[in-house]
This record gives C-alpha cells, structure tokens and sequence, in this order.
C-alpha cells in the first residue's frame, strides 16, 4: 500500500521556489529549531498518485449511493467548485477594508436575507461554520437574552431523547444542563413529558422537525405555547430542514431561533467530515445578541447599493474569529440560485424518493419484510415520513443473529454506503436511511433489492461483511487499546 | 426550469406505486396552521450559465491580495498553494464524502488524515494532533477548555485560565465565548514596552488550569522568554501556544520548551485567506490531553486479516455518543481543507518548509529595514526579532496612511492597530509573506514617502 512516509526523494523534490531575498533576519538562539520536520521527501508525480490510489479507497456520493440518513448527501454541483476557485475566493483577506469585499458581501446579504425568509426569521448571521457551532451560538444569544432580563436562574435545556447528540453537547457549554425527555412508543415527542419538567428554570428546548425519526411532529406548536408559556426559548436545530423547505417553516411553528447547515440543505460538500457553515437565524427579539458582524446595505445618492459590516448592538462577539466559511456561503448561494422558488421542489423530492425508498424496503409482498420493524412501530398511525425514515432491524437479530451493524457492512460490499447506524438511539438495532432528492428511482430500486437480497442470504456471510472491499472489517477496539495516532517517523 | 433532479417528471409513477395521487399526499402530515400557503416568493432558477456569469462579475468585484501589494496579515497569510492541491484535494471520492463512520471504504482519507495527524505532529513537537478544529481560535479556546478539565482537580486556582494581554480581540472574544459557560475565569498576562511577556508576572499563572501565548504574537515578536514559560508554571498548569505555522521551519517547535497544547491557522498550508473561511485550527497535544481533546483522531489498526488499516478512535469523547458528556459539540470539522493542508506540507517536505519560513522572514526583514529607513517611521519595538510581520508607528493616523496607499497607490499596506486597541491608532502591523518581492516593497516605500510628503 502506499505509504507517504517511504517517499525519500531529494530535498525540495516537491516544488521549487523562489530563492529568499537577500536580506539578513535573525532568531533569537533560544527559539532556533534545530530539526526539521521528518516530513516526506516527494515529487508532484508521486504525490499526485499517492492521493490518486487514496482517493480510490474513499467512498463519496460521486462513486455511489449515500444513504447515510440526518446527513443529507445529495450530489454536490461541481459549478459550485469552479466558482470558490475563480479569483476573488480564496485570496481576499477578511480585515482587508469592506470596498474591497463588496462582491462577497452581496452575496452575504442576499443570502442572510433568503435564509432568513425560508425559516421565518428575521434576522441571520452567517459566522458559525458547523451546525454544532450554530448551535452553541444560538445558545449562547438565548442565554444573554435571559441574562439581561434577569432570569439568571434559568439554567436547563430541554432535549428530547431522539435528539442529535451535538444538541445537549452544544448546550453543555454554555452551561446549561440538560433534561432529556423521553419520546412516546410511537416515536414522537411526549407533551406530558414536556409539561412535567418545564418551569421557571427553563432557558429552552432544543428540537429538530421532522425528528431524526422522519416524523412530522404535529404537534409542535403546542410544544412551543408550553416552552413559551414556562418563559423558555424554543430552538429548531436544522437538520431536517431539507424535508421541509416552502411547505413550512420553523418560524410558523413557533421557534424563537435555528440553524442551517448549508453542507446539508445547500449542497456544501461534507468532504470526509467538513468544512461546513451552520448560519444560525432567530426572531426580532433575540437579534441584538448574533455575533458581530452582519452585513448590511444602503443605497448611496446615486442609487448605487453599499455594503457594511455592522455590529449589533449588545452582540455576543465571535465564535469564529472572521466571517464564517465564506466559501460554503458562496457555493450554498450558487446552489440557492440554481433552484430559486424551486427550492419548494427540491423538498417535494427529497421526501418523494425518501417515501419511495421506503415502501420498496417495506412492500408487504416482500418475502423477507418480517426481518425488519418498521418505525415507528407497525401499526402507527403514519403512513408518510419526510426525508428519512428508521428501520429495526431486530426482528433479523432474534431470528438468524444478523444485527443491523452487519446488515449495514454487507451493503459496503455491494457499493453503498452505510445507512446510519443505531441513532437514534430510542430505535433498536435502527438504521436510518434518507436517498435526498438527487438519487434517481432506478438507483432506489436497486438498493432496495439489494438490501432485500441481504435479509436473505446466508447470515455468516452477513456477519463477516464485508468481502470486497480494499480491507475488510475493521477492528476499531484494537485501534482505541493500541492508540497508534501517527507514523514512527524513525527509520 | 431546475435540474438536478433526476425524478422529475416520474412523480406520478412513483407516487402510483406507493398508491397515491400527489405529492401534497406527502405532506399532508403537517398541519394546516403551520403550512406555508404561498410559492417561496424567490426568483426564477437560473441556469448554470447565468450564475456563473453573476458569480463571475461578484467576486470580480472583490480586491484580490494577489493582485496588487498586500502587506495584510494579522493572522491570515497570502500564500502560494501549489496547483495540484486544490485539483487533486477536490477528486469526487475526497470532496462528497462524509465523516469516516464506515472506515472500510474510507481508508484513503482515513489514512491522509493519519498522515496529516504525523505532519502537524512533527511540525509542532507534540506526539498528538487531531484532523482539525474550525480555525485557530476556536482551536485555542477548546484547547484552554480542554486544560481546564485536565487540571481543574489539582489546580490551585480553581478554573483559572491566563491568557496573553496581546491575543487579537477578535479570538480572545471566542476564547471568552467558549470559555464562560465552564465558569473559566480569564486573568490577563501583562507585556512590557518591548512587546514581550513580563515574566515575572506570569509566575502568578502558576498554579492555575492553563496559560495561552502565542509565538509570535500579536505584534509579530518572536519571544525567548515563551521558552522559560514551561518551567515558570510547573507541571500542573498547561502550557498552550499558538503558532503561525509557516515560522516553525525555522522558530523551534513549542513541543521542544516544554508546550502542553499547541495550536494555530493551518491556513498557510493549503489555502489562500479565503476571507477567513473554509480554512483550519490546528490542535496537537502530548498523551496527558489526549482522552479530554476536542475533534476527530484517527488511529492506525488492523483488519479482520490482519492487514493495516485505519479507523475513527476514542469515539467515545464525542457529542455523538456520549451526548452532554462529550468534549466538546464539534461534529463537522475542517478535513478537506486539512486534506489540502497535509498535501501542501508533503510537497514542501522539510527543506522546502525551511525555505518558505526563510522567504517570510526574509521578506519581512527587507520591508521592516526599507520603512525604517524613511525618516518619520519608527519602529515600534526596535529591539525585538520578528518573523513576518512588526509593528511601524506613524506620524499621524495609521487609517489615514493605509487609505492613502490603498487609492492613491493600489496598496493594502497592513493592519490599523487602531482597530484592535484605540490606543494604537498611529500604529500599522506590516506583514510580508513569502508572495511579498522587492518590487512590491520599493512601491510601499515610495507610497509610504509620498504620504509622508502630502501630510507635512
């Protein structure tokens, strides 16, 4: 296998540059290095292979279906790419004065401003650049609103137990503490439940709709005149947003603040883990708090548009110290503009091809159906999810000892990635699936007849998945006992 | 019309065969006081052809730090990123993956971020880095957050953290962000006229949960007396610093005078300034941090067969399984751009690293002498060693001169340190990089000399 650290080539092999000018500097004797680095000794034509033969072994939705549900894998257009590389991306300078930045700041402008209109908020800032950390920052503006009120003594964060696990961890630090609550049998949120821990030690409740179920709560407003009632903050974390975007929105369900991930609902890249932005938009009463600075516009004598940075008033300051992933803004506005008022269908078809997929799984002619739970619980009264759905995969379990982790590596072998396994964690043995709108039906049909064919076949051959992979399963205990984190470097 | 959507116009026919007749069937679950009632009033689509075009005419509109002298850093470095890090960091299988849940079929980037993981390791010193944080602050806050927990049990101040006077506002209001939901009280270490810690001050960090510092700072100052730190604060206060990382082919790695934490913006290796976003934090530890670190690591293992592989490990300090217990809320981080980064690094190798941190300093060294040479511009800390940037005090308003420069002579000429502390308004933070050449240095002087002229 290639091995970065066997490439031992001439120094300077991988790029020349240009010689250092010719003037004198000096570093004081106690902080001169006296080792380089033991990096790699590489040429550009054995590096490019090297990543060439690695990326051979990585999985990404350009190389197949992606059913990895909560994640949103939809195909990411490459005009988008080519726009971050053109110039006037990647080499501005944040601090550079705002004359020079009027480009990226229309496109900042427009985008706070489309957010915003999609959620039914009424401001949005576009600093944090994770969902978890728009989570934090929403958090964080919650709290300073309390804290200006006087309510200091509101310490808890109301979660449900479907939630993601960033929500409690988000809210951890600011300092809240967490209350969990359980959901009904049938997967949805519990209002006595709610009702039972509300009170005058409430800062909010933190919860996604649809839940990480694929449910749509029904009653969500009624969760939020309960939060509200107790003086609490309700805070959608987005998701989900995908499955709902023009058919309803959080602000009409009566949150006070949310976040998007543009590297879900706008089509920013995951990237094998990141970089992704987590705007965050919340209602009149909370926008003084957003961390500084928004960008705002104004029309000069000439009619001509100008863009300024502007602080708000009693701004929380920075979670990221510049303007956010500017980048993931910028191909997250290319996505917007691609669909516009489209955007509407976009959601249609996420949720059409989620239904789709999952009445192929569980078309009740399907020989094999019994192996498998449908949730919420059969005989729910639910006959559409949005854009994902789970799957107890027990019932396979008890019968034959397949448990939905094997299920979820056999389907590696057949070119898929692997639904998300066992989250939520309320749905035993679950796997969570969402195709997203840009998986055509033909693809959807050959998954579900490959997952079916699984349930079926031999389990030790289950058990042992998967076969054709460049290696096969691997052994994560050993890895956490061994804690091998980097190469030796020494010979 | 949209594209992208490979069912459209199948709608029918799949909605038949789930036995219904529209998509509004679909939705019907959501109920009638919280449906949105009205087409998204947002404009047409456009074609690819029509945003590439706005696209285009934007950020053309923006002022590149390429195009003209930008003696602009302040934390953000202009740089060159060789061409085959953006092209080969972007193939499909790197650039639409998701997080590495299923390492059998991620072993490519598994391994380049193990890769990665050994590079910033043997950059900084330390045995231990993640595959990144969202940039450097948030890297430094976490890092603080992280030696809190670590030494909160035997510290004497209780949740005490002392942190450089000198720490850009902007980060340190991250740092207090991240900082004050822990209840983590924030004491000041004080700097002296000649920009450098007061060392006898910070013996008053001894004792406490941790010290942050960074090398250079803020003025551009490398500072020796970072080296006698570890042994001021003693074992039971960790010591964090961060670095500019381009410098470390020539500065020691703080990992070599006794750093516990080191962090900094990997930006310099991978990718332009971006506008300060997407790049990455850089986070490296030794073993005492390791079960309280923040982020994704990536450990070497083997295969049922016995082959090498790698794996996602120590899961279990994360949101994702141990909720409101985990380290920190990261989920998504910063790989790709980390990817970049570590591509950027192997093709360097350490000659080449060696050579980029002499380039900066070099650059840097020739501008500081030029301006100095201009009667009215003075040094602001004349005695002190610089990497690639310092500090020049200007007869006047330091907003004034960068103005002057940027209409009159098409020059970013640095930072107004006014905008940081109000005090230092006739200050300017001049950084040269290694894209800095004597031609853009001879036009800051003449631009510089002019001004000086027209405000006699």
């Amino acid at each position: 296998m290639t091995n970065l650290f066997s490439f031992r080539g001439a120094a300077e092999a991988g790029y020349a540059q240009p010689a250092p000018l010719d003037a004198p500097f000096a570093i004081p004797s106690a902080l001169q290095r006296s080792e380089l680095p033991k990096w790699p000794r590489v040429s550009e034509p054995e590096l490019v292979r090297h990543y060439t033969l690695l990326s051979t072994r990585s999985h990404g939705i350009d190389t197949g279906f992606y059913p990895l549900g909560s994640c949103t894998m939809k195909h990411n257009p490459r005009l988008n790419e080519v726009i971050v590389q053109m110039p006037g991306m990647n080499d501005i300078h944040p601090l550079a004065p705002a004359h020079h930045l009027q480009g990226l700041m229309s496109i900042f402008h427009e985008m706070q401003e489309m957010l915003a209109y999609c959620a039914g908020m009424d401001v949005v800032t576009l600093q944090p650049v994770a969902g978890a950390q728009g989570e934090f920052t929403a958090m964080r503006c919650i709290q300073e609103y309390h804290r200006e009120r006087g309510e200091t003594q509101r310490d808890k964060v109301i979660v449900p137990d479907s939630a993601h696990g960033t929500n409690p961890a988000s809210a951890v630090m600011c300092g809240y503490q967490i209350i969990e609550i359980p959901s009904l049998a049938n997967g949805r949120l519990d209002l006595d439940a709610l009702r039972a821990v509300v009170g005058p030690d409430t800062a909010a409740m933190m919860i996604t709709n649809p839940s990480t179920l694929g449910l749509f709560e029904p009653e969500i407003t009624d969760a939020a005149e309960i939060v509200h009632d107790a003086g609490g903050q309700m805070y959608y974390d987005g998701a989900n947003f995908n499955a709902i975007l023009g058919k309803t929105d959080p602000g009409l369900m009566g949150f006070d603040a949310v976040h998007y991930n543009l590297h879900k609902t706008f089509s920013q890249p995951h990237g094998g883990g990141g970089p992704g932005s987590g705007p965050i938009g919340v209602k009149a009463h909370l926008a003084d708090y957003l961390p500084a600075p928004l960008v705002d516009v104004v029309e000069d004598e000439e009619g001509e548009l100008w863009y300024e940075w502007v602080d708000p008033p009693k701004s929380i300051g920075k979670v990221q110290q510049w303007h956010g992933n500017a980048g993931a803004v910028v191909r997250a506005w290319a996505f917007y503009r691609r669909y516009g008022r489209d955007l509407e269908k976009m959601s249609e078809h996420a949720v059409l091809n989620a239904n789709y997929l999952r009445h192929r799984i569980l078309n009740p002619s399907n020989e094999v159906r019994a192996a498998i739970h449908a949730m919420p619980k059969d005989g729910a009264p639910t006959d559409v999810v949005k854009h994902e759905f789970t799957l107890d995969m027990s019932p396979l379990k008890d019968a034959t000892g397949v448990t939905g982790k094997d299920v979820a590596k056999r389907l590696l072998d057949f070119g898929y990635m692997a639904p998300t396994l066992y989250f939520p964690m309320i749905v035993p043995e679950c796997l969570m699936l969402e195709p997203t709108e840009t998986e055509s039906k033909e693809a959807m049909d050959a998954f579900a007849e490959d997952f079916l064919a699984i349930l079926a076949e031999d389990p030790e051959i289950v058990k042992t998945a998967p076969h054709n992979t460049p290696v096969k399963r691997v052994d994560e205990v050993w890895a956490a006992r061994n804690l091998v984190l980097r190469h030796p470097c020494d010979d | 019309m949209v594209d992208q959507l490979p069912n459209l116009g199948r709608e029918a026919e799949m909605l038949a065969e789930m036995g219904l007749s529209s998509i509004d069937e679909l939705f019907a679950d959501i109920p009638e006081h919280v449906r949105r009632n009205e087409p998204l009033d947002l404009p047409e689509p456009q074609t690819e052809e029509e945003i590439l075009r706005e696209a285009r005419m934007l950020l053309s509109s923006n002022v590149s730090t390429v195009d003209r002298p930008c003696f602009l850093g302040a934390g953000l470095y202009s740089n060159h990123v060789p061409a085959m890090v953006p092209m080969i960091a972007t193939r499909g299988e790197f650039l639409t993956a998701y997080t590495p849940y299923q390492p059998e079929v991620s072993q490519g980037m598994l391994q380049a971020m193990w890769e990665f993981q050994t590079m910033v390791s043997e950059l900084v010193g330390l045995p231990i880095s993640n595959v990144s944080m969202y940039d450097a602050s948030t890297a430094a806050a976490e890092a603080l957050t992280c030696a809190v927990r670590v030494h909160e049990r035997k510290a004497t101040q209780k949740s005490t953290i002392h942190v450089s006077e000198l720490v850009p506002p902007h980060r340190m209001s991250v740092i207090e962000n991240y900082t004050q939901g822990a209840g983590i009280e924030i004491r000041l270490l004080a700097h002296g006229e000649d920009g450098l810690l007061i060392l006898d001050d910070a013996a008053n960090a001894a004792g406490s949960c941790g010290v942050y510092v960074e090398q250079p700072n803020a003025f551009g100052l490398l500072d020796p007396g970072i080296a006698e730190l570890k042994s001021i604060i003693g074992e039971n206060t960790a010591l964090v610093v961060g670095v500019q990382p381009v410098s470390l082919g020539i500065v020691a790695p703080p990992g070599d005078y006794g750093a516990d934490l080191v962090v900094g913006e990997g930006q310099p290796f991978g990718i332009g300034p971006t506008a300060g976003g997407p790049i990455y934090g850089l986070f490296a530890c030794t073993p005492a941090y390791l079960r309280q670190l923040p982020g994704r690591i990536v450990g070497q293992t083997r295969d049922s067969e016995g082959q090498v592989a790698y794996c996602l490990t120590l899961s279990t300090r994360e949101q994702h399984i141990r909720r409101h217990r985990a380290t920190s809320n990261i989920c998504s981080n910063e790989t790709l751009i980390a990817l970049m980064g570590a591509m950027h690094m192997a093709l360097l190798g350490p000659e080449g690293l060696r050579t980029l941190s002499q380039r900066n300093a070099a650059a840097s060294a020739m501008t500081r002498e030029a301006l100095l040479a201009i009667d009215g511009i003075e040094a602001v800390h004349p005695e002190g060693a610089h990497f690639n940037e310092f500090v020049m005090r200007v007869p006047g308003e330091a907003a004034d001169l960068l103005e002057f420069l940027d209409e009159e002579w098409g020059i970013t000429g640095g930072l107004d340190l006014g905008e940081w502390w109000p005090e230092l308004a006739d200050q300017i933070l001049v950084c040269s990089t290694d894209q800095i050449g004597i031609e853009e240095i001879e036009d800051l002087v003449e631009g510089v000399s002019d001004w000086l002229e027209a405000v006699k």
